[in-house]
């Protein structure tokens, strides 16, 4: 009796079929929330640990692990500038793992940052961003973008010296944007200086504002991956395979009035998506048949190995907390600067051009920066993949991402008090921290 | 297959994840503290001979232990391992654990133990508690400096215990610190603010090896080497450990002056009581006689005659001085040993009367000292401080000014302040100069330096003149 | 996929390992939550050596609200001053009752609701003599109305 009530709860709640059966796997992802952002089916070749990394959702779990700790470290933690500091203080010394998870927050932060790094790398080495991909490419930029700002006012919080200079120099390099740079700063900071509205704001927009707006655009990023085919082709398909044909698409509503329709006979091992009925073409790039044989369930391929990826990232981020302590200088002081005093390490390499001149490196070098990577995809009138075939274009995205790093290790390891170039292994005597 | 080792894989992921999850707890529940409360609860437990109060001992919990300074602005923690601060059993336990002793008023749930000892009260380990050498802020304060911080709030009168401190404040008054130096803001900022520099990132090493030779520790440094001995040079170390921008709550400002028979006789003097009263018949007859009163009346009602006088003498004309409570403690501690001889020596300071010229001269002369004017000047205005690249390569003497300058142009140097003309133009600036007296001299002030300077000129002409 | 023995064993272990990692990490959440220091006023605080506490009737210390009464022949006893009702300090009248101003409850000598709406009677706390001879009260300690420190 009591069996038949549980088994009545249990699949009132969970409705589809056994998971042996073929159905029940592909209901279990697209008759759930949580999971139905995948494909039921997916193919082998996008499991491949060297076709992407899994860097994406490497980054996006690394994103869950910041929204976690954050959202504890925040039981703690009082914005202010008379409070701010100390609460680190009591993080750090009387709060029961307080250190493990501040230490967490801050390396995950560090993670997600070169995480999301390598991913657009590894999407622009596979040329992945091509038709009918460039506007996920441009959301891709956008979650850089968000990225690099979320780490930029976290960066504050902790209101020591290491904070409140870095924030300095970081909004000063902003201010020096024509026309709306003073004004964006001001927004920005509360006020013509680091302080207490500054601290409020950027706390704002650290733990509300910013993370929505990377949870939308996170959800735009994935529906869009599905509606644009799912993950590209790897690169060493691309040699074997026949020429590409130009993929046929229709876009959802009236075409262009110039543009043909054109019908192509639908395969018949293919379930059909209700747009493809209503249009009469495929939205998803063409399966050549002998690709469906090769496709697997979501249960249990993908989700193994997302879930390794998700503990290995876990593993990463805890073995280095346990090991490696997040810093806490002295008291934020606006009488003492610091000398050198560096902004956050991934803007060190823009602090490194602004050291020359404020406005090329501060203002026009970001912006030419990313405008070009927006541009990218529409600019790359190539419609190969291959690695052969876009040299040109290879060359110069190397150039700069090479530039780029360069620049950051110079400005980390090779500038001293006064900016002055002095190689890590010698030391300076004099500077003050 | 790939499948297999996949899955194998993640198991085995599953259990180091496990695994370092428990390593994260078991690093956050064993920190350092937890051994010391243990070690502490033990000793006590020796020492208890009753078997049930020596298990409740034993089974105390750990926790950190805070004491809230809301009046001091800070929190300290440290008794969470110096669990044995206030227990006299404790006498011959070892650290950290030893009683301490000798705190009279001053104890730890009211003064914490930073506001004296230094070091980070937030920490609950000894490395951050105790900190790593540095500033007094972050680490904790030599021994043999500690009695310094006495003068933190004590900054009024003197301190019994520290004579360094007498020494020390007596010399910054007459060298001339003030000149250069601000302290508490007042003052011009040729070298830097001392208010903090020492609390906040000075060690009593590089101190003394600066009051020894300023040029020593600091490159290019202008201070003049003064020639310290050793006891001068520790003396003005313990002065700038006393000195300190905290904030204090009504609460321990109101104890600033120690109350003690020398600071009562300084204020018996100051207020001018033998107007009406006389000790032993040496005085005024206005008031009642002092001699013995201390004997006759208790303290408080003193203390009450002292703060309220018409309460106890309704249309008196005894003023309300409005004074403190360890002000007048001071009072009645002088009262209590105050002889007719003490009268006499206090009416004979008084009776030194000046004549208008000698008074002016007398100010101007204190003035002189008091905003540190000796520091470059010297305090025979012998000048000689060397400056690089003024004419002359030293700061002038002030005994020729007659010879050189007007009147007005002395007072006009002194207001407006000057940048000494430099020995070579496209040299550095000169690091001494002088600064514009008039934001922190008022006019009459100036006047009366200057009348001072001209005094110290007649003289030496009339040396020249024999 | 591997055969279903191997897959058991690495399964159960497995899947164990992880839903222990997870209650694990819970448990460690609840612990965090809970502050290990309190911006408060402590629970434990020294009032003072026992001589500067009178006989006969109570001393009310205001800050730390609790009554500090000595008896002749039996000793110390601390009782709360806080009415368990809404929370007011009450009063300690001559006829040795406590009586709240706030909506009239009163209560006997030992602390018992006679009359009134307080839901509790008012808490007794455990005295102790610390080291330095001085009275220590710790109101995390609930003690019965009889109790008394003799000094």
């Amino acid at each position: 009796m009591t069996m038949k009530l549980i088994r009545e709860i249990w699949q009132s709640i969970v409705r589809r079929d056994p998971l042996s059966t073929e159905k029940g796997k592909a209901e279990l992802v697209f008759l759930n929330v949580w999971l139905h952002i995948h494909p039921a089916k997916v193919k082998r070749e996008n499991l491949r640990f060297t076709h992407t990394f899994y860097l994406g959702f490497i980054t996006f779990f690394l994103f869950v692990i910041l929204v976690v700790t954050g959202i504890l470290l925040m039981c703690y933690y009082r914005p202010d500038p008379s409070l701010a500091y100390q609460d680190m203080k009591d993080l750090q010394f009387a709060v029961f793992m307080g250190p493990f998870l501040r230490a967490a927050h801050r390396w995950a932060a560090h993670g997600m940052v070169i995480c999301v790094f390598l991913h657009m790398l590894r999407v622009f080495y596979t040329g992945s961003y091509k038709r009918p991909r460039q506007f996920n490419w441009v959301v891709g930029v956008l979650l850089f973008l968000t990225t690099l700002g979320l780490s930029f006012t976290g960066y504050l919080l902790p209101w020591d010296q290491l904070a409140f200079w870095a924030i300095t120099v970081g909004t000063n390099i902003g201010g020096y944007a024509p026309v709306v740079g003073p004004m964006v700063r001001e927004i920005l900071l509360g006020g013509h200086t680091v302080g207490e509205a500054a601290l409020v704001r950027f706390y704002v927009l650290h733990v509300a504002v910013l993370p929505s707006f990377l949870i939308l655009l996170c959800v735009v990023h994935f529906w869009r991956i599905r509606k644009d085919g799912g993950l590209s082709r790897p690169l060493w398909k691309l040699k074997s395979a026949p020429p590409e044909p130009e993929p046929e698409l229709v876009t959802i509503g009236a075409p262009a009035a110039s543009a043909p329709l054109r019908m192509q006979a639908a395969s018949r091992e293919k379930t059909y998506g209700l747009m493809e009925v209503v249009t009469g073409k495929p939205i998803f790039e063409t399966i050549l048949p002998e690709e469906e044989e090769d496709s697997v369930f979501s249960y249990p391929y993908a989700f193994l190995r997302e879930s390794i990826a998700m503990l290995v990232t876990l593993i990463g981020v805890m073995a280095v907390s346990l090991v490696v302590h997040a810093p806490l200088e002295e008291l934020a002081n606006p009488a003492k600067t610091p000398n050198p005093a560096k902004a956050p390490w991934y803007f060190l390499g823009l602090q490194e051009l602004v050291s020359h001149s404020a406005f090329l490196g501060g203002v026009v070098a970001p912006a030419v920066m990313v405008l070009a990577l927006l541009a990218i995809p529409y600019l790359d009138r190539n419609p190969s993949r291959q690695l052969a075939k876009r040299k040109w274009i290879l060359a110069i995205f190397t150039v700069f991402v090479v530039a780029n790093v360069a620049l950051i290790i110079i400005g980390t390891f090779f500038r001293g008090p006064g900016w002055a170039l002095v190689p890590p292994w010698v030391h300076v005597a004099g500077g003050t921290e | 297959m790939m499948e297999k080792r996949l899955q194998q894989l993640f198991f085995a992921l599953s259990f180091l994840a496990l695994a370092l999850v428990v390593v994260a707890l078991w690093q956050a529940s064993t920190p350092e503290w937890k051994t010391y409360q243990r070690q502490f609860h033990q000793l006590e437990a020796q020492g208890e001979p009753d078997a049930k109060a020596r298990a409740a001992l034993l089974e105390e919990p750990l926790e950190i232990h805070q004491t809230m300074l809301t009046g001091l602005g800070r929190v300290d923690r440290c008794t969470t391992c110096h669990l044995g601060v206030d227990d006299p059993t404790m006498k011959n336990a070892p650290e950290p654990f030893r009683y301490h002793a000798g705190l009279g008023p001053h104890v730890q749930p009211k003064f914490g133990c930073s506001v004296c000892h230094g070091g980070q009260g937030l920490a609950t380990d000894r490395e951050n508690a105790h900190g790593k050498g540095g500033s007094s802020e972050e680490s904790l304060l030599a021994p043999e400096f500690v009695r310094a911080t006495c003068g933190r709030c004590h900054d009024q009168g003197d301190i019994p215990s520290v004579p360094e401190l007498t020494e020390g404040a007596r010399l910054v008054e007459t060298r001339g610190c003030h000149g250069c130096h601000k302290l508490n803001g007042k003052a011009p900022a040729i070298g830097p603010d001392l208010t903090d520099e020492a609390d906040a990132h000075r060690t009593p090493e590089w101190l003394e090896q600066h009051f020894q030779n300023p040029a020593a520790v600091t490159a290019d440094s202008a201070m003049p080497n003064e020639h310290f001995n050793k006891e001068q040079v520790r003396a003005l170390t313990f002065y700038m450990y006393s000195l300190s921008s905290m904030k204090m709550a009504n609460y321990y400002l109101g104890a600033r002056l120690i109350p003690g028979a020398a600071q009562g006789r300084q204020l018996f003097a100051e207020k001018n009581c033998l107007g009406c009263h006389a000790i032993g018949g040496v005085g005024a007859r206005i008031g009642p006689d002092l001699k013995g009163v201390t004997g006759r009346r208790s303290a408080q009602w003193i203390d009450e005659q002292i703060s309220n006088p018409q309460m106890m003498y309704p249309g008196t004309s005894m003023p309300d001085y409005e004074l403190g409570i360890n002000a007048r403690k001071s009072l009645i501690a002088f009262l209590g040993n105050a002889t007719p001889e003490d009268a006499k020596s206090i009416l004979s300071e008084n009776k030194r009367a000046l004549s208008p010229e000698q008074a002016v001269v007398e100010s101007g002369r204190l003035e002189f000292m008091h905003f540190g004017c000796a520091g470059c000047h010297g305090t025979e205005l012998q000048g000689g401080t060397p400056n690089k690249n003024a004419q002359g390569g030293e700061v002038p003497a002030l005994v020729h000014l007659d010879q050189d300058y007007t009147h007005d142009e002395v007072l006009n140097v002194v207001r407006k302040g000057r940048v000494p003309p430099l020995e070579k133009a496209n040299g550095p600036v000169p690091p001494l100069y002088m600064p514009a007296w008039k934001q922190f001299i008022s006019e009459e002030d100036i006047d009366r330096i200057v009348a001072y300077l001209y005094s110290k000129q007649e003289k030496e002409k009339a040396d020249e003149a024999w | 996929m591997m055969n279903r023995r191997a897959f058991l064993s690495w399964g159960t272990a497995g899947t164990a390992a992880l839903v222990s990692a997870v209650g694990v990490s819970c448990g460690a959440l609840l612990r965090f939550l809970v502050p290990s220091v309190f911006y408060e006023p402590p629970q434990s605080f020294k009032i003072g050596m026992p001589a500067d506490f009178s006989y006969g009737s109570p001393t009310l210390l205001p800050d730390e609200k609790i009554f500090v009464f000595r008896d002749r022949d039996k000793g110390f006893s601390v009782v709360s001053a806080v009415c368990p009702h809404l929370g007011c300090t009450v009063t300690h009248a001559a006829d040795q009752k406590f009586h709240c101003p706030c909506h009239g409850s009163i209560f006997n000598a030992n602390g018992t609701v006679q009359h009134g709406p307080s839901p509790r009677a008012l808490e007794w706390y455990e005295v102790a003599l610390a080291r330095d001879g001085q009275l220590v009260v710790n109101k995390d300690k609930v003690v019965p109305p009889a109790n008394r420190l003799m000094v």
